[in-house]
This record gives structure tokens, sequence and C-alpha cells, in this order.
């Protein structure tokens, strides 16, 4: 057990989280624990837990994405319009992917070729690529997606399951893979870590954080694809403040904002905690507004625990070092 | 007979797995310049720290003017007259001199800063002080000698009792480090005790009144400068122990009929170093030396990789190679073990089975996959051969000791089943008895079959330890010394006067 809280502290303390939670919100009100409300909850981590699980990658080498909510709605209405002409649903997909894809190597690239703070770089682009979203709608929201489309996306496949939970825990399978068990993975934390040791290990330092910028908005197309087929109208104007969310949910989870510490275990447990809350509340009948106040206070109450465990664990010496 | 202005009781310092201060006690006298003498890692900046507050001692006690005293930080010496000035200088370059001056004691008409005052006060303190730059100009835009003059100047707006300098003529010209001691004696003359370190010989004989000796982090001795000669001060600083474990225990395995890199007329792009010519043969330990700023460094990295070389060729067992990135290096069997660990060595967020297995991951793969049990396994071995304690790979590399994060660093070259380890400054800041571990080291990989570059500031571990020598100056190769004929005076020598 010691040793158990020593490797995944921050996963387990996401896990007591969610416990707690629900045993809070069942006393409450024993809905909450009814099948279609925690579908509900689960449902609702998918789109913040795919941005979450993408931008967890590229905090943890040491870089941030403000661009994400914008991107979501670009690639949403680009997959929309090609939805609505009638392109094969995996095609869509394959489209998705591939504009996520492209427009994370684009930040990557800001960021490693042009030597710019990820913080500006991706705030720009999350401007230009709102703008391309508006564009090309003409700031018309595409409507008609078809019914393949979305029953691809989020049908229900099997009883109280939807195909996106599956793109959801097929991607954070994935992901986790890729960090843990891949060079490249590992690349990622000792460069997020200490990025001159990469270097001087031999790391390539440019393509490890440029791929990884791309990797991450392969999340946040699949988010926009999935939201498109709960939807069914891709809208230029939505995703905005997705970037937080996402965010929040790998803070939840333990990734650290200053790089090198983060799990998918943990961003995944903290877009569930995320998404169960907001649902709790509505079902306790808390003024919407406490919402927001609610999910600051997890936030912050999230992060002091980190500092707490890393006193903790580390103990004078390393505060020293 | 008078107080003594500063006496140390049995002042103690440990760290994880170092004793850097061990029970020191002696005694300054007020108004004198006393200088601290000692090898890198003797203990001397340690203690500097414990004096000026910045961590406190295991156990001991400090009196100053026969009151006891600690001090919780540097700040509240800093308030008790007791100013440092700095081997990094550290002041907020985008702020004026001025603002620098005052920074944390600014003056206040009404609730708001008096900057006019502020302004005067510099410019008078500047002028006692004979420097010629103005108070308004940039931190930045100063030398390094300006700045310490500034320093200088923040220890007499508060009145300063005494005054420690840290090696503050290491980055100075000849004639900033004139003025600096006649500023140094005109504080003397005002009565201000000066604590005066550096390893610079003739400074201290120039300069100093009394020097109490630091050995291994324990009290040597006392002398007045004026009793003694360099001899006996260079006996009391090195001791045998440290000569006797820098030295050879197993014959040379230097092979000279093998060439194993040759370096042609090599040139950074930066400038640091131009026509650089040397060779390294199977089995040599190749020593390098010179001053700071000589451009050793710099021609390690520009051989693996590091940093981009302009002109010059490699050979590396007699093909042609260029290394433009540190990968090229790594895939050339270049192994790179750098003078600052913790910045460039490991990464602080890694398991030292993570850090071990990073220059050579794909050999950890089955398939596409990396396996924790493949690193794991490597950990164990690698750390075993370096004589990692604890050889624990779950176990974060920040928090073991200077000498085993430097067996880490090592150990992760040693995984790469590099030819060539170039190590730079190894033992800089690590206890004696893991510096003998290094050397050990370092002749197990040269039994290995492997070669080395060693470069250090440290001329007896050059001497004990190395096949031949090169000195570099100014960026040049200007001597090669074979073992055997080679001492310290030869080498400083060398390094100084090309």
């Amino acid at each position: 057990m010691n040793k158990l809280f020593s490797t995944h502290g921050r996963e387990l303390s996401a896990l007591i989280a969610i416990i707690l939670m629900f045993v809070i919100f069942t006393g409450i009100d024993s809905i909450y624990m009814s099948p279609d409300n925690i579908r509900d909850i689960i449902e609702q981590a998918t789109i913040y837990g795919l941005m979450g699980i993408g931008i967890t990658g590229i905090i943890i080498a040491g870089g941030i994405d403000l661009g994400v909510g914008s991107a979501l709605a670009f690639t949403a209405v680009v997959v929309a319009r090609q939805a609505v002409n009638g392109v094969h649903p995996v095609y869509c997909m394959l489209l998705g992917i591939v504009i996520g894809a492209a427009l994370g190597m684009v930040n990557g690239l800001l960021v490693t070729k042009f030597k710019l703070q990820p913080f500006i770089a991706t705030m720009g682009t999350m401007s230009i690529y709102r703008g391309m979203a508006y564009l090309y709608t003409e700031a018309i929201p595409v409507i008609g997606v078809p019914r393949e489309y979305r029953f691809f996306v989020d049908g229900e496949i099997l009883p109280y399951v939807r195909s996106s939970i599956l793109i959801f825990v097929i991607f954070a399978v994935i992901v986790h893979i890729i960090l843990r068990y891949t060079c490249f993975g590992n690349h990622v934390y000792a460069v997020g870590g200490n990025e001159e040791a990469a270097r001087l290990s031999g790391v390539r330092v440019g393509y490890v954080r440029t791929m990884v910028y791309s990797l991450g908005m392969v999340g946040t197309a699949l988010a926009a694809m999935v939201q498109l087929g709960k939807l069914g109208a891709g809208d230029p104007t939505t995703g905005q403040g997705y970037e937080l969310n996402a965010i929040a949910a790998a803070a939840i989870g333990g990734t650290s904002m200053a790089g090198g510490r983060g799990t998918i275990l943990g961003t995944v447990l903290g877009a569930i905690l995320f998404s169960g809350l907001k649902v709790g509340l509505i079902v306790a009948g808390v003024d919407i507004f406490w919402q927001y106040v609610a999910t600051g206070l997890v936030i912050i109450v999230s992060a002091y625990v980190e500092v707490l465990q890393n006193t903790l664990s580390s103990g004078p010496a390393a505060k020293r070092a | 007979m008078e107080q003594p202005m500063i006496s140390f009781r049995g002042v103690s310092k440990s760290f994880p797995g170092q004793v850097a201060l061990d029970a020191v006690s002696f005694e300054v006298e007020k108004g004198e310049i006393h200088a601290l003498l000692g090898e890198n890692g003797a203990g001397k900046s340690t203690l500097l720290n414990v004096f000026h507050g910045v961590f406190p001692p295991t156990s001991g006690e400090m009196f100053i003017e026969g009151v006891k005293t600690t001090f919780a930080d540097t700040h509240e010496a800093l308030m008790a007259g007791i100013v440092k000035v700095h081997q990094e200088i550290n002041m907020v370059p985008e702020m004026t001199v001025w603002e620098n001056l005052f920074l944390g004691l600014e003056k206040r008409r009404f609730g708001f800063i008096n900057k006019r005052a502020m302004i005067e006060e510099t410019r008078r303190h500047l002028s006692v002080l004979k420097c010629d730059f103005s108070p308004t100009a940039r931190a930045n835009t100063l030398s390094v000698g300006q700045k310490q003059m500034l320093q200088v100047a923040k220890a007499l707006l508060i009145n300063a009792r005494i005054i420690s300098f840290d090696e503050p003529t290491s980055s100075l010209s000849s004639k900033e480090t004139e003025t600096l001691f006649g500023i140094i004696r005109d504080l003397k003359a005002k009565g201000i005790t000066i604590f005066y370190i550096s390893h610079k010989l003739d400074e201290i004989f120039e300069l100093c009144d009394r020097a109490t000796v630091l050995r291994d982090g324990g009290y040597i001795n006392t002398f007045a400068v004026a009793d003694i000669d360099r001899q006996t001060l260079i006996k009391n600083m090195v001791g045998r122990d440290v000569a006797m474990f820098a030295a050879r225990h197993r014959p040379s395995r230097a092979d000279y009929s093998r060439p194993v890199l040759e370096i042609e007329g090599l040139a950074s792009e930066a400038g640091d170093f131009s026509d650089v010519d040397f060779t390294l043969h199977h089995g040599e330990i190749l020593g390098f030396f010179g001053l700071v700023g000589a451009g050793r460094t710099e021609v390690m990295r520009a051989i693996f990789g590091a940093d981009r070389a302009s002109r010059g060729t490699m050979r590396l067992k007699g093909r042609q190679i260029a290394n433009r990135h540190p990968a090229h290096g790594v895939e050339n069997g270049i192994a790179l073990i750098p003078e600052n660990r913790k910045e460039q060595g490991f990464a602080a967020n890694l398991s030292n089975s993570d850090n071990i297995a990073l220059a050579s991951l794909r050999k950890f793969r089955k398939g596409p996959f990396v396996t924790s049990a493949g690193k794991r396994r490597n950990a164990l071995i690698r750390g075993e051969s370096v004589r990692l304690y604890p050889n624990d790979p779950a176990f974060h590399t920040r928090n073991l000791s200077g000498g085993n994060a430097q067996k880490v660093i090592v150990a992760k070259w040693l995984s790469t089943e590099a030819d060539i380890m170039i190590l730079d400054e190894p033992t800089k800041g690590i206890d004696v008895a893991a510096k003998a571990e290094i050397y050990s080291l370092m002749e197990d990989m040269v039994e290995e079959g492997k070669s080395i570059i060693m470069v250090s500031s440290e001329m007896p571990e050059l001497i004990g330890m190395s096949d031949r020598i090169i000195v570099m100056r100014e960026g040049r190769v200007v001597a090669e010394v074979g073992r055997g004929n080679c001492d310290e005076h030869t080498l400083l020598t060398y390094a100084v006067e090309g």
C-alpha cells in the first residue's frame, strides 16, 4: 500500500476524491448512483478527457497549448461540412485526425523552430484557429450532420455504452502506452524534466516537442468529432474556454505545470472528477453559478494536495536541492 | 586582548551522504583581512554560507564580537552588517545601478520612493569606490568588476562590519584586480573585517594578514601570512590523502599505436577556440588543463556535438565523422559527462532507472515498446558497476548526494557502451571518498578498452590520473605534457603564459 501510494499517489488521491464525491452526492440524492446518471458523468467527461489527455503530454514535455478550444471549433466545422456532403464517417474521422495533427504541429513548430514561448505561440494560434473556423463557415453553424456520422461517433453500441466512450478509452490507452512504453514517451518526460540534460543525452528535443503538440491536438480533434456527433451541428463559436477545462482535468489528475510529471490515468480520473462534480451540483440542486466556484476550489485543493505530497515524500533534503 | 571579531566554535554542516564541515573552530580579529584557503570542496563556501545565514550549521556556535549569533537567513545577516560579495553576482539585470543598490532598502518620502536622494547617495558611494559608471546605468551594462563594486557599495550603504569576498578576482582583469585590492585595503583602514576566499596564492600574500586553511571540511591551521611560505601553505592545503587518492593504482593501458580520436584544426562557431589539434589513444586517460575560459569545455562540447564546430576534422578510428547534434556523438560512441550535473547531467523528475537508460533507450525496446523491466535490470547492473549507493532503480536521482548523482551519469554512459568518455570536472563538488571511487571507475573504463578525456581544474587529480596532459590557454592548445615530467608549477606556467 505504501509503495502504491508513493508511485501512484496522485491517481489514488483523485480516486479517493471521486469515491468521496459519489458518497456525498448519493447521500444528497440517490439518483446520483443510477446508471443513467453515471453514464451522463462519463459522457460529459469524454470531451474534456480527450482534450485533457492530449494536453497532458504537452504539459509533461514542458509546454502548454491554449489553442485547443479554437482548434476544436475549426475541426468540428470542417468535419461537419464533409459529413453533410456525404463523406463516409470513417473518412471524416481520418480527416479530423489529420487536421488535428496539422494544427498541433503548427503550434509545435512555432515553439521549436521559431523559439516562441508556448504560452504566446498558442495564444496566437488560438485566435487564428478561431478566425479560420468563422471564415470557413462565414459564422453560420454547419447543420444537418447525417445520422450515420452521429451514430458512428456517439451511437449506443451496447447498452449504456456509446461509441464515444470507446473512442475515449482507446485514445487514453494509446497515449498511455506511447508515453510509458516508447522511446518517444520516455523522451517526453526527460525533455520536460531537464531539456538540456535530455539534449546532451542525444534526445532530439525539437522533434519530441513538435510531435507531442501534434499528438496532443489529435485528442482535441477527437473531442471535436465526438461533440459534433452529440450536437449534430458544427458551430464555429464552440469550444471557448475548453482549454482551461482540459488543463484543469490534467492538473486535477496530478500533471505538474512545471513539466516532467503527469499520467494519463490521472487525467482521465481528473476529467471524471470534474464532470462528476458538475453533474452532482445539478443533482443537488445547487445554483448553477456555484458550479464555477466549486470547480475552482477543486483545482486549487488538488494543486495544494500535490504541494503537500511533495513536501512529505521528498522531505527537507529535496527542498534544499 | 580585544574580543575577536568572529569566532567559530565547532561548526559542522552535513548534507545527505556528505560531511561538508567538520567541527571547525577558529577566530578572526577585528579589522584584519583573513584568507580562507583550501582546495575545491574543502568547505570554504560551506563555511561562508553558514556564516551568512544561507543555511544553519548542523551543530556548533558562532560568536560575533563575543555575542552568540545565529542568522535565520541572509537578510538577517545583511541587517547585522555582514555582507557577502558573491561569486555569482546576483542583481536584477533590467534595473538601474541605484535601484539595485537600494533594493530592499529603498528610501521613502511621504510613502513614495525618494528617487533623487537615492541617486545622490549612490553617486557618493560610487565616487568613494572610484567607480566611473552612472547611478542610472542599467545593471546589465556593467562589467563583472563593476557589478562587484556595486556590491561593495551596498556593503558601505548598510555600514557593514564584515565583508566576505568569494573568489572576487576570477573574472577580473589585472587592472581591475588592482583597483579592487586598493578598495579592500581602504575598507580595512575603515576598521571593516574582511574574509577573503581565493585559490590564487599570490593574492593571499599580497593582500591578507592571516590565512585559515580548511581541508575536506576540517580545520587545519591558521597562519600569519608574513611568517609563512608558499610551500607550507600548499602542503597544508593539499594534504597527503587527496594526492594519494588521485593516483593510478593499476598500470597504464594507453596504446599509442592505436589512435582512437584524431582532432585537427578544430575551431568553434562561437569563436571560443581555434586550431585545436590532438589525438586520443586507445586506453588512454588524456587530461585537459587550463584556466577558466581557456575553452576546454567548449572543445569537448564541439567534439560531442553539443555545439557546432565551424572548421576542422574529426577522425574516429580513422573514419571521418561530423557530430552536429549530441545524438551523433552518442551514435559514434562518445559520452559527455558534463560539469554541471544538475543542469545538464540528469533530469530531476526521473528515477535512476530512467536517467541511466536515457541515452540508450533503444536497447530496451521489444518491438516498438520500451520495457520497464529492461530499464530496471540495466540500472541494477550499471549501478553495481559504478558502485552506486543506494543502488535502487526507483530512487529519484535528485535526492542522491553529488558523488552518487555523478555515478548515475557515468552509469548512463556506460549503458550506451561508448568507447570515448569525456569527463568534464568529474569530481567537482563531491567528497573525497566519492572522488576516489570516480578515479577507480576511470581505471575500470580504460581496462575495458575505453579511452578517457578528463577536463579538470584540479591539478593533483590531473597529474595523478592522466597519461598525458594537454594545456589550453585562450582557446588554443599551448602544450602537451607527458606523464612523469609534469608538476603543478609546469602546468600553471603553460596555462598562464602559454
